[in-house]
């Protein structure tokens, strides 16, 4: 089944000030890897953690990750989530356009007549059982005691 | 020392041995030594290209075997001075070389010539192995599909697992027309995925059928568009700057010329 990209900016841009807000500090912890190139066709990465990528994800490579997956790049990929079962895991991309999106065991993919052009980060979240994809709000230059 | 450049794509059919005729014709009568190698074994046509089938009595397979010695299975081209083809072995297969006699051979080649060029098989295993094994650079053709772009895309991962880094990229086969009505997937398009040097672009052209079917390759003509395209990849090679071709206008080879100074 398709997810649904999250609704204006300005309504989820609020939505991180009220019922379910992110803390970003969880997003990654010791557990993490980070990947310092881009995962092209046919190469995959596959770890008990969260995964950081330092570049894109292109079509036709795999992230998957028991924790996080955060790609500062395209993520054009598939990407698994959660993939032991963590229904709170998150994918967290600078232009997200995955092949395939799982988080846990929810499976979803683009709408078929979705072109997405997104020129901002976006994270993908499991929110009342349903895959849903949200700008992503960074807040680091006002965060005290970033990269602890 | 000589350079060794490999030709490579995954997906076959794309352009990869009219790609290498052409760099070595141009880099050939530009006045460098050139060889060819043809590491295309079990489905030869390097030599057809390049209208030299006739001439061939040794192959790869008879140098690395140590049926025969180098220099015996060197066929001098019949228009260019400079240019020579070492042809691959017909009735053999993809693991009739080693990845070491490869590098072997290579490595003798570079003491003769100024660049070895040398045509890989499409596909990602031993024959592509072999191909890459010697090789100081690596240029990969694609054309403007998602397929093709895919490929050449699992193919910049294994060169650079295989340490050949920051590979050429030459597109193939596009058609600004069917680009502009947002039937092709554009040159952005392909950089933004593949992330790598652009250093040229050939536009689908029938001169390049009539030009192969005859054994001569298009570089050598002066009037068609694809051996202007190949004319400024090969003067890039030799470290020229040529202006990249913009594929938004109409006419954009005139308008090249004028940049360039020809015609
Ligand atoms: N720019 C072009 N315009 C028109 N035809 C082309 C162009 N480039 C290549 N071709 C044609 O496409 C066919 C395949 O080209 P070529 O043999 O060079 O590909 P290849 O990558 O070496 O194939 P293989 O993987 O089988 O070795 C040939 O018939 C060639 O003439
Ligand atoms: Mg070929």
């Amino acid at each position: 089944m398709a997810y649904s990209r999250g609704n204006s900016h300005s309504d989820i841009l609020s939505g991180f000030g009220q019922g379910l807000p992110l803390d970003q500090e969880d997003l990654v912890d010791e557990n993490t890897i980070l990947v310092q190139r881009t995962l092209r066709s046919g190469q995959s990465i596959r770890y008990n953690g969260n995964v950081v990528v330092l570049g894109d994800v292109n079509p036709g490579a795999e992230i998957s990750a028991a924790g996080n997956v955060i790609v500062m790049g395209a993520l054009r990929g598939v990407v698994h989530a959660g993939a032991g079962g963590d229904e709170k895991a998150v994918v967290l991309a600078f232009k997200l356009q995955p092949t395939q999106l799982r988080i846990s065991n929810h499976i979803t993919r683009p709408p078929d007549n979705e072109t997405p052009d997104a020129d901002h980060p976006e994270m993908a979240r499991i929110r009342d059982g349903v895959v849903t994809i949200e700008v992503f709000q960074t807040g680091l230059n006002d965060r005290a005691g970033v990269g602890k | 020392m000589g350079e060794v450049f490999v030709i490579t794509s995954g997906k076959g059919g794309v352009g990869k041995t009219t790609t290498t005729a052409n760099i070595g014709t141009g880099l050939a009568s530009a006045g460098k030594k050139v060889v060819l190698v043809d590491a295309d074994i079990g489905l030869r046509n390097l030599d057809v290209v390049l209208g030299l089938e006739n001439r061939i009595v040794f192959d790869i397979v008879d140098v690395t075997s140590g049926n025969c010695r180098l220099r015996q299975a060197l066929i001098k081209d019949k228009r260019l001075e400079g240019l020579h083809l070492l042809p691959a072995a017909q009735t053999k297969d993809k693991t009739a070389v080693s990845p070491d006699q490869m590098r072997t051979l290579c490595t003798e080649l570079k003491k003769e010539f100024d660049y070895v060029v040398i045509d890989c098989p499409a596909g990602i295993e031993q024959g592509f192995r072999n191909a890459i094994a010697g090789a100081d650079k690596a240029i990969v053709v694609t054309t403007p599909e998602v397929s093709a772009v895919r490929d050449a895309d699992r193919i910049i991962g294994l060169l650079e697992a295989a340490e050949l880094r920051d590979p050429k990229l030459i597109i193939n086969r596009i058609r600004p027309k069917m680009v502009r009505q947002g039937d092709m997937m554009s040159i952005e398009d392909i950089i933004d995925i593949l992330a790598v040097d652009l250093i040229g672009v050939i536009p689908e052209d029938e001169m390049i059928v009539i030009t192969t079917n005859r054994g001569e390759p298009v570089v050598l003509d002066q009037h068609s568009r694809s051996g202007q395209a190949y004319r400024n990849i090969n003067r890039r090679i030799l470290g020229e700057e040529v202006p990249m071709m913009s594929m938004e206008e109409d006419g954009f080879f005139k308008k090249l010329r004028k940049i360039i100074g020809l015609n």
